[in-house]
Parts: structure tokens; C-alpha cells; sequence
């Protein structure tokens, strides 16, 4: 459903956000984008609306060129936005109205989808006195009147509090369940991605550094994560447990913390090797892989740091 | 809250586009239900030619002893003020668009980007008519008389709505290339404020030193104002003094040439400026 071959993306100022980006996401499929601020993940979804011109490369949506037949490419897409991008002014069933008749769709079904998404009885007040998740819901009910077959949603949830986050992320959970929709979705949030996604891929300096289910990136740390703190430089540290042969080449540290991978082995024996020496060693914890484990490894920092 | 895979409509049943003209006249009902909203919008522009036409012109005819038909000359000349404050005025909801309202969305509809500086024309017609209608109204009432010769009100009407057109693509090229509504704010004296005191608005053009008349004669304002009190004064003189030669037909027919292509021209550079704008 979306086909993206070689996409790079050079702005004027040599800034070369987008390097080369192949991906294929398959037709009902949700797939994650992703990574910190400065990724590319904006960027990519930019291109693929149209509103950025690639430099190189290719990219079709349902099969229409975005480049050649932008028309046809966003007449099968609709975008939920980063911020909010409606007409605060007007109603909400006004911002929904021109949505459809841009998207020439004859019977929208306004009520029925705003119901479904819990707005239904705001479509007749004016936008400016929606809530931050209201208005969101607001912006998902509108981009699925046109009954689009793909769906971005670049950073849904930014900006919201906690509890309407959660409720936004139901919400969103929920189309998955139509198969024949296809949901791109951008995010610094790994929860989000591992929740809502079937296949995602990390951006870092505008390339996919890794890409496959939430659970196969998980899988490429092992079963069991060793985290150490200690009082110093963890590079040192590092050093050390390397030349005794305790950490392996799929170690990393950041700061004063060290990950230990554990692709087979205990961690009862690591644990007790590191006892062993005069590290200075604070903590130590065992725990199952996370996707932000994924994405420190490849990258070297960590995702809520860098977002 | 019934469950979103069970009532949102099947995927990919749409995947239309809308014809252009359907486009334009959604962005248009648009930009109508927008400005409505704010009233300023169509209230300010107006504020300045109705003070001129009602009272500086009155004024200046007094302390000038000048005739009653000078309050006429004044009270259209106010109209090159008013177009131009007017449509350059709604070209601030076009900055707002972008920055806090729903520019990016419509630039994601299946919709040519053309239709989105088109949706706003007829807005600017709309309103300009609008308000050219409560200027002539307001001086009909404050007792300036116009005298219309039979089907010369149509060189009025044509001028009103090319010179509106005209403006409505400067105000869109300006808005698509200044990032803020205060820079914008700041140029529109230069703009709408400056030619119109060299075309012949407040005098005739011949009564300016030789270099600024030939200026004025470049200027669409210039040519506007002329149609319009030919138009609605059966007053040739303002043709002859751009045109120096020909009938007044003649020459009413050369300056809505002019003025029809300096519209077909700037509404032509707004659209390819806010294209480009649009897709970075």
C-alpha cells in the first residue's frame, strides 16, 4: 500500500533529513516510524502528503506516484497532524464538512464516526472550545470520513495529558481492527509504537536503522538485559568487562550505565563476575529487552533523551 | 462510545477527487463562514474612505471652493482606498491559515493548489462589492450625487471586480512569501496607501509633476479610478488624461485591457507563488 524506494530528501540548507529510505508497508497493515526529534519521521510523512518534495528516490501511495500523481495519492490518503490543524473558528461538523466535500465523499456519516469517536455532541460548538483531546478526536473523526486507505498519524498524542493520551491511544488501537486500513504513525514514544504497531522502524539521522515487529527487535538483545550502575566513566567500566570477556561486542553504556545483553547464559553468573571486581559497582538489575534497549544499542542515545 | 471498527466506513470506498470548480466553491464557502467571524476584517477597510468621502471631501470643497461635484470625484476615489485596504485585509486570514488554522490540511486534500488561492476570490469580490455598495450608499445619503449615462455603470462594475481581483492576488503572493501578520500589517501602507494618492484620487493626474504622471499611468489604481468615474459621474476625464488620445469608449476599453491583465497577471503570480510556498 505504501512503496518508498531510495527516498532522500536534501533541503537547501544541505541538511539531508531523509537518506535513502526503502520500506514497503503492506495493505491493512500499522506500521511505526520511529525515532527522535530531527529523525526524519516528519519529513517521510511530509513526502508522502506531498507537502515536501523528494530530492531522489520514489514513493506510492495505493499505487499512485506521489510525485507524478499527487492527486490521486492524497485523494487515498487522509492526515491527522502533529498540531492541531483546524479551523478553530468554525464547528467541528463545519471542519468535517469540508474535508468531505474536498474528498468528494457523497454519504460521510459524520455523526456515526463521531460518535464512534466520542465527539458527536460537540460537532456543533466551534473548535475553539474543544479540549486538546477533544479536538484531537475531532482531527481522527474528519481524516476517517473520506474512508481514506491510508492513514498518518504523525505524532498522535503529542502534547496531551496522560489519561487522554491513553483514551486517544484506544482510540487508535481500534483501527487496527479494520484490516483494510493502513495506518502509518509516527512516534518518539516506544509504548506507543510497540502498542499500536505490527511492524516498526527506527529512524536515526534520517535512515531506518532497524525495522521488523516489536518483538523481533526485542529478540536481537536476547532474553535477558544485565543493567549495571557505577560510580564513573561507564566506557571504562565497559572496557574492563570486555577484556574479561564478561560483556560481549552487543554491549553499550550510556553515562555511568551499562546494558549487558544476555543472549544465552544466566544472569546469576554475570551478576556474580561482576562481583567479583573492584568496579564500583552501585546497582544491578535484570530485565526483559525494551525497544528503547533496541534503539540505544543502534544509536547510542536514548530516545526520550534525544526526543 | 460504540466501537470505531464497527461504524467507521470501510476504507478505500472513496478515493475521489472533487472537479476544481467544486473545490473552489468549498474553499470559497470557507473563507465566507471564516471571515464572518471576524467582522474586522470587513468593518476596518471601511473605516478610512467613508471618512474621506463623508468628511475630508466635504471639507475640501469648502476650504477649496471647489463645486458639489468634487465631493463626487472624491467620494469614488475612495474606492481605490477601499479595494485594496479591503482584499488586503482578508489576505491576513491567509497568514492565519497557515499558521494556526487549516492550511495543511487542505494542502493534503486531493484538490489542486490553485484552488486554494482561487477559493479565496470570490470571498474578495464578495465583500469588496459589499463594501463599495455601503460607500456609495453612505455618500448617496450625505447628498454627493452620481449620474450614470446608460449602460456605463458595467465600465464601474468591471473596474470594481478587476481591481479587486488584482489586489486579492497581491494580498495571497504577499502572504504565501512574509512569515508574520505583523510584517505583513507593515507593508500594506506601502502597498495600498502610497499608489493611490498618485492615481488621481484626490486630483487629476495632469496636475502632478511630469515624472509621477507617467508613474500613474502605470498604476491599475489609476485606471480603476478612471473606469469607475466614467462609469458612475460620466467623467471621461480621467481616460483622457492617461490615455491623451481616442474617444472615451476608446479609451475605457484600453484600461480595462490594462486593468484585466494586471489582474490575470498578479492573480497568476499568487497562485505559482503559494504553490511553490506550499510544496518545500
Amino acid at each position: 500500500m505504501i512503496e518508498i524506494e531510495g527516498l532522500t530528501k536534501r533541503y537547501a540548507n544541505g541538511v539531508e533529513a531523509v537518506r535513502e529510505l526503502d520500506l514497503v508497508v503492506e495493505a491493512g497493515e500499522a506500521f511505526g516510524l520511529l525515532g527522535p526529534n530531527g529523525a526524519g519521521k516528519s519529513t517521510t510523512i511530509g513526502m508522502l502528503t506531498t507537502t515536501i518534495r523528494p530530492t531522489s528516490g520514489a514513493a506510492r501511495i495505493a499505487g499512485q506516484d506521489v510525485v507524478a500523481a499527487p492527486l490521486a495519492a492524497r485523494a487515498a490518503s487522509s492526515v491527522v497532524f502533529q498540531e492541531a490543524v483546524v479551523d478553530a473558528a468554525l464547528t467541528g461538523r463545519r471542519n468535517v464538512d469540508i474535508h468531505s466535500r474536498l474528498w468528494a465523499v457523497r454519504d460521510p456519516q459524520t455523526d456515526d464516526v463521531a460518535k464512534a469517536l466520542g465527539v458527536d455532541e460537540l460537532l456543533d460548538r466551534p473548535v475553539s472550545t474543544y479540549s486538546g483531546g477533544q479536538r484531537r478526536r475531532l482531527e481522527i473523526a474528519r481524516a476517517l470520513v473520506s474512508r481514506p486507505r491510508v492513514l498518518f498519524l504523525d505524532e498522535p498524542t503529542v502534547g496531551l495529558d496522560p489519561r487522554i493520551r491513553h483514551e486517544l491511544l484506544d482510540v487508535i488501537a481500534g483501527l487496527r481492527d479494520r484490516n483494510e486500513l493502513t495506518v502509518l504513525l509516527t512516534t518518539h514514544y516506544l509504548d506507543e509504537a510497540e502498542r499500536l504497531c505490527d511492524r516498526i522502524a527506527i529512524m536515526h539521522l534520517g535512515r531506518v536503522v532497524a525495522l521488523g515487529t516489536p518483538r523481533e527487535l526485542r529478540d536481537r538483545l536476547g532474553r535477558e538485559i544485565v543493567e549495571i550502575r557505577v560510580d564513573g566513566d561507564g566506557d571504562r567500566v565497559l572496557a574492563r568487562l570486555r577484556e574479561r570477556g564478561i560483556a560481549g561486542s552487543d554491549a553499550f553504556s550510556v553515562g555511568s550505565t551499562l546494558t549487558l545483553p544476555l543472549a544465552d547464559g544466566a544472569a546469576t553468573d554475570v551478576i556474580a563476575a561482576v562481583d567479583g571486581l573492584e568496579l564500583g559497582v552501585l546497582s544491578v538489575g535484570v530485565r526483559r529487552p525494551t525497544l528503547d534497549d533496541v534503539y540505544l544499542r543502534l544509536t547510542g542515545g536514548r530516545l526520550a533523551e534525544a526526543a | 462510545m460504540s466501537s470505531i471498527a464497527e461504524v467507521v466506513p470501510l476504507a478505500g470506498a472513496s478515493a475521489r477527487r472533487p472537479g476544481t470548480r467544486r473545490a473552489v466553491m468549498t474553499l470559497a464557502r470557507r473563507r465566507f463562514a471564516l471571515t464572518a467571524r471576524t467582522p474586522r476584517e470587513l468593518v476596518v477597510p471601511l473605516v478610512t474612505p467613508i471618512l474621506f468621502a463623508l468628511v475630508i471631501a466635504p471639507a475640501l470643497k469648502t476650504a477649496l471652493h471647489t463645486s458639489a461635484s468634487y465631493e463626487s470625484y472624491v467620494a469614488l476615489g475612495t474606492v481605490g482606498l477601499l479595494i485594496p485596504l479591503n482584499t488586503l485585509f482578508l489576505g491576513i486570514g491567509s497568514i492565519v491559515d497557515r499558521i494556526s488554522g487549516a492550511r495543511r490540511e487542505l494542502l493534503a486534500a486531493p484538490i489542486p493548489r490553485a484552488a486554494l488561492v482561487l477559493g479565496n476570490v470570490p470571498v474578495a469580490l464578495a465583500t469588496t462589492w459589499l463594501q463599495v455598495a455601503a460607500l456609495i450608499a453612505v455618500a448617496r445619503a450625505r447628498g454627493i450625487q452620481f449620474h450614470v449615462v446608460g449602460a456605463n455603470f458595467l465600465w464601474f462594475g468591471a473596474a470594481v471586480a478587476l481591481l479587486a481581483v488584482a489586489f486579492a492576488g497581491i494580498a495571497e503572493t504577499l502572504a504565501a512569501r512574509v512569515p508574520h501578520q505583523e510584517e505583513y500589517i507593515a507593508r500594506l501602507p506601502a502597498i495600498a496607501i502610497a499608489p493611490w494618492f498618485l492615481a488621481g484620487s484626490l486630483f487629476p493626474i495632469t496636475a502632478m509633476p511630469v515624472g509621477l504622471t507617467w508613474i500613474a499611468r502605470v498604476l491599475p489604481v489609476t485606471h480603476a479610478l478612471a473606469l469607475m468615474r466614467y462609469g458612475l459621474l460620466d467623467d471621461p476625464s480621467g481616460l483622457h488624461a492617461v490615455w491623451r488620445m481616442g474617444s472615451a469608449a476608446q479609451a475605457a476599453g484600453m484600461s480595462l485591457a490594462v486593468l484585466a491583465a494586471f489582474a490575470a497577471v498578479l492573480l497568476r503570480v499568487a497562485i505559482r507563488v503559494f504553490s511553490r510556498s506550499a510544496t518545500v
